[in-house]
């Protein structure tokens, strides 16, 4: 009985002050405002009240902005980026706050129910016509008229920041595309000094480096089911010939015969339909794949991860009728809502002034949006892995934009899903797939 | 008479604040998912959807559905395997456990670990696990030469289910187990005693006593086991991702998919109202069972 | 002399038990914590052994940075804060109105109990994911977003009918017997809940506080959709550290799994005690 009590004694004075520390959460919001950096540091849209106390306490007349983003390598480099800007000048003052891609997503998809989003908010490139559809994003064709810059950003990238209409919601802020990097001890033990140019190459070098009594396979990419199964797999289908809007033809299904019969033939092994790209990159890393499907983000963690277990090489995905690749990216936009759009847009310009992409880029290992970064710096034409990445990104194609991309995206991975594991015949799978995509592009084209 | 009205109202002092901040918290979020679901509310319309009632038409496309109906017929199948494991082994280790044997408090403890872990470790966990090439699963019966070839767990539609409904009741076991503890540390020592003085054997003492005592407990755990196995979603979400092929898609992945991945907001909500619908006459079944004592 | 041989009989007898008991308890551990195992030496290995060619059964290169990289973090020991005070919060609120709620749907014939009792069933049955977007909205109205109170208050609402149901049994199984003595000694209502009713059914109020406690601890949904900012996220969200699009870092994960039950295991080895001593204590003997 008396344990008892106590405990009970124990349990009401733990919850009370845990009580009140919930209740004092608003209040180090404030003072952090007040005091530390001089002016609102964690100072997010959604906490009205301390919000308008920020406000009337920030006598610099500064006006906030926050940003939302999910960059974890590259954090640093925003942050620094974003100092920099704040010490710049004193009109405007930029937060920023990490959210997981997952969670700012769910973010987004809520906030285009109650209204409450950041000021500026980062997407994923295939997303951004979703949530542009959704009332997420901010129309700021008019605020970038004029902007003489808005020539050099290539068509690939900002074309995901637009909608049907051409109108721009957003600017790109760096681009990816997907090439091929080999496992050259692998590839010498087979006899074969150079990568793979074509698929008959892949294929045949597949079968020459497979050792199953190693545990290594000839070949490994992604073939999940999401965005990313279906981000790795458009290579290929594109490089038969065939399009999103073709998924019936039959290079379309050429394209995923031919991945199918690297699994059936246990060049690749069939547990790629559950690998991430992260894990597809692991097994590349471990050597227990000779050859493999791999972003441009992974070129700046390869070294560490290999750690001189063996020599590797970069090329272009081999091809079947021509070279393919798809882009990859971020964007950043101005969410609707936002009382300081013009601050926005002008730090937008800032962050993406010819300068700052390229230095972003080179710290963050990614490929520039626009012509004139590229020539700044010689970081991606003399490093021969990123020339790699930088000649794919001609060949390279977006994904829609469309503002049903998941809805096709979902179609594309499930069609290549079900033929590696043999659920359905090739044909079978991408004629299913068609069924669902074709009618969605005939009401709603891609934009060209 | 009067005492009568008065101890109602007592009882209703005491149910009535967590009875109304539970309709106050989720009576809105039902009914908005309720609302929701005869719109016709998605990315293509969603500016100008908002107030547009298609009647029961989400519902129909939804069981027209291929992919639907598999998810259906998945959640039922997950539920139900995971239910009748979790659910008889939890029990039995309950049993087993309340003995007095010099480990049987430190195991039980160390058992329930399984019940504290976080999920999404949990689902990670068991995807490494149940790896083909890599997976220590298929090491074991490999090494222990029960299977000759690897099986493809997470690979093949036909496993997958296999694979998580044993992760879902590697955490279930030890949550039946727990909370059938405690509803068997309800029966007295003496009523146990006088049974076993009275010569009754295991299985009479099992069925005569403990199982007729124990059913209000029982009862619950099996309402609450099937609420929750239901409307299962980190588990297969990260462990599988619904996949491959649906092939682990439950009505909560599903649901979560089509509104949060998809947009189809309207159509995430029907189907988050048919899972509502299959645990609302799980519930009138419970309220059936449990009126006997009731009454 | 009779007696003794009795004794005897049944002391090996006992102790024959007492070998069988621990001889399959061990079997059973050996299978149920198998996992756990693999978990901890996962979380040793480096990410190269434990996705290399030969599968390791003890982590051949021993490393301690995985954890190492779960404490250096700036902010654990605030996440450490937060999710703390979530659990608390969440399991306090669960515990002050469900229990109670329990008790008189369990103790009284109030009228229309079924349909309270479905009430708090129904409140269960729709997939958390789907609740987002709609409590959102509610706690933005009563402008609670961004404090600890809206995932508790969230959490809440999830533990609070698992208590009634839980519960429920229990109280009703308390004898009318126990009752009647406590308005013979003069025990008003609060006094009779308070000091009868609960500690009679001691097990099953540790329980479901230690439930209530882990739905707090254990909860990322909540907390990161109703909290953005970064200083407001619990321990569980590092989850999301190591899951990049990088790839995941399993070792790192791992111990974070580890980390995050330890602290756990050690409030329920405290309340294991009292649920022992709760076993024979208590009850009413009849």
């Amino acid at each position: 009985m008396k344990k008892f009590k106590k405990m009970l004694a124990f349990f009401m004075a733990f919850s009370l002050a845990a009580a009140m520390l919930a209740g004092c959460k608003s209040k180090p919001a404030q003072q952090g405002g007040d005091s530390t950096k001089g002016g609102g540091t964690e100072n997010t849209v959604k906490d009205g009240g301390a919000q308008k106390t920020d406000e009337a306490d920030s006598s610099q007349n500064a006006t906030e902005v926050s940003i939302w983003h999910y960059f974890e390598n590259e954090a640093d480099a925003l942050e620094k980026l974003v100092n920099d800007y704040n010490e710049m000048q004193d009109e405007i003052r930029i937060t920023c706050t990490y959210v997981s891609r997952e969670e700012l997503m769910k973010q987004y998809t809520i906030g285009a129910v109650s209204g409450e989003l950041p000021d500026i908010g980062m997407v994923d490139s295939p997303d951004m016509a979703s949530y542009i559809a959704l009332g997420v994003f901010e129309d700021i064709t008019e605020d970038l008229n004029g902007w003489e810059d808005l020539q050099y950003f290539y068509d690939g990238p900002l074309s995901s920041c637009k909608d049907a209409e051409g109108r721009i919601y957003g600017l790109p802020n760096n681009s990816n595309c997907l090439a091929l990097v080999c496992n050259m001890d692998l590839l010498n033990a087979a006899g074969y000094t150079k990568p793979p140019k074509t698929w008959d190459e892949l294929k045949e070098i597949a079968a020459a480096t497979t050792d199953p009594a190693d545990s290594v396979y000839g070949f490994a990419m992604c073939a999940i089911s999401n965005e990313e199964g279906t981000f790795q797999f458009i290579p290929w289908l594109y490089s038969a010939g065939a399009t999103v809007s073709t998924l019936g033809s039959e290079i379309a299904v050429k394209s995923l015969s031919f991945l199918t019969e690297l699994v059936n033939q246990g060049y690749m092994s069939k547990e790629v339909v559950n690998w991430s790209q992260g894990d597809a990159y692991n097994a590349f890393c471990a050597g227990k794949a000779a050859m493999l499907e791999t972003g441009t983000w992974q070129v700046s963690t390869i070294d560490a991860d290999v750690n001189g277990t063996f020599q590797y090489k970069y090329s272009l995905l081999p091809k079947d009728k021509e070279y393919s690749s798809v882009i990859g990216g971020e964007n950043f936009g101005v969410c609707v809502g936002s009382k300081a759009k013009d601050a926005c847009v002008e730090f937008l310009k800032y962050m993406q002034s010819a300068e700052n992409n390229a230095d972003w880029c080179e710290i963050a290992g990614k490929i520039p949006v626009r012509s004139d970064s590229a020539t700044l710096k010689d970081m991606w034409t003399e490093d021969e892995r990123y020339a790699v990445f930088t000649e794919g990104m001609n060949y390279a194609v977006a994904r829609g934009p469309h503002e049903e991309w998941p809805t096709i995206s979902e179609a594309v991975y499930s069609a290549v899903q079900s033929a590696l594991i043999g659920e359905k015949t090739p044909a079978d799978a991408m004629a299913g797939a068609a069924a669902i995509v074709d009618p969605i592009i005939a009401a709603n084209p891609i934009a060209k | 008479m009067k005492m009568e009205a008065r101890k109602r109202l007592e009882g209703f002092a005491f149910i009535l604040p967590g009875f109304l901040y539970i309709v106050l918290i989720l009576g809105y979020p039902l009914l908005y998912n309720f609302v929701l679901s005869f719109k016709n509310m998605d990315v293509k319309n969603f500016k100008t959807a908002a107030s547009v009632f298609i009647g029961f038409k989400n519902y129909i496309f939804l069981f027209k559905d291929e992919t639907f109906q598999l998810v259906f017929k998945n959640t039922f199948v997950f539920t139900v395997g995971c239910l009748v494991f979790q659910f008889v082994i939890g029990f039995v280790f309950a049993l087993f456990f309340s003995k007095k044997f010099t480990l049987a408090g430190p195991i039980r403890g160390l058992i329930l670990i399984a019940y504290m872990m976080p999920m999404a470790v949990t689902a990670l966990l068991g995807k490494n696990i149940f790896g083909v090439s890599e997976g220590v699963v298929n090491d074991i019966l490999m090494k222990t030469g029960m299977i000759k070839e690897p099986v493809e767990w997470l690979v093949s539609t036909g496993t997958a289910m296999i694979a998580v409904i044993a992760v879902n009741c590697w955490v279930g076991i030890p949550f039946n187990m727990l909370l059938l503890t405690s509803g068997l540390t309800g029966i007295s020592d003496e009523i146990y005693d006088s049974a076993a003085v009275d010569g009754a054997n295991f299985r009479q003492r099992f069925f005569h006593i403990i199982l007729p005592l124990m059913r209000p407990a029982i009862l619950s755990v099996l309402m609450l086991g099937f609420i929750y196995t239901f409307k299962a979603f980190d588990l297969m979400f990260v462990m599988t991702s619904g996949g491959p092929l649906n092939a682990t898609d439950v009505l909560g992945t599903y649901a979560y998919n089509l509104s949060f991945t998809q947009y189809k907001f309207s159509l995430g909500a029907a189907s988050a109202i048919v899972l509502f619908i299959c645990l609302f006459a799980v519930g009138l079944f419970y309220l059936k069972l449990i009126s006997k004592e009731e009454d | 002399m009779k007696g003794s041989k009795i004794k005897h009989i049944g002391f090996t007898k006992q102790r024959r038990r007492n070998i069988i008991g621990c001889f399959i308890s061990i079997l059973i551990a050996i299978v149920f914590l198998f996992p756990i195992y693999w978990l901890i030496i996962m979380s040793f290995k480096s990410d190269t052994e434990t996705f290399g060619k030969i599968l390791t059964y003890y982590p051949h290169k021993f490393t301690i940075d995985p954890w190492l990289e779960n404490f250096r973090d700036k902010d654990f020991l605030v996440s450490l804060r937060n999710s703390v005070v979530i659990a608390t919060l969440s399991m306090a609120l669960s515990l002050t109105l469900g229990i109670p709620a329990a008790y008189g749907m369990g103790r009284y014939r109030v009228p229309g109990r079924k349909a309270l009792l479905l009430t708090f069933l129904i409140t269960q049955m729709l997939p958390a994911s789907l609740m987002l977007t709609p409590m959102y909205l509610i706690f933005n109205n009563l402008n609670i977003l961004g404090t600890f109170f809206a995932p508790a208050i969230a959490i809440a609402s999830g533990s609070i009918p698992f208590i009634v149901i839980t519960l429920r049994p229990y109280f009703k199984s308390i004898p009318v017997s126990l009752d009647d003595a406590a308005r013979i000694d003069g025990c008003g209502v609060l006094k009779s809940f308070f000091k009868i009713m609960l500690p009679t059914i001691k097990t099953g109020i540790i329980t479901v506080t230690v439930i209530s406690f882990l739905n707090g601890w254990n909860d990322l949904a909540y907390s990161m959709t109703f909290n953005v900012e970064a200083k407001m996220r619990p321990l569980t969200a590092n989850i999301y550290k190591f899951q990049s699009k990088y790839g995941t870092r399993w070792n790192c994960i791992m111990a974070y799994g580890a980390i995050l039950v330890l602290p756990v295991i050690l409030i329920f080895v405290f309340l294991q005690k009292h649920i022992i001593g709760g076993l024979t204590a208590g009850a009413v003997k009849e």
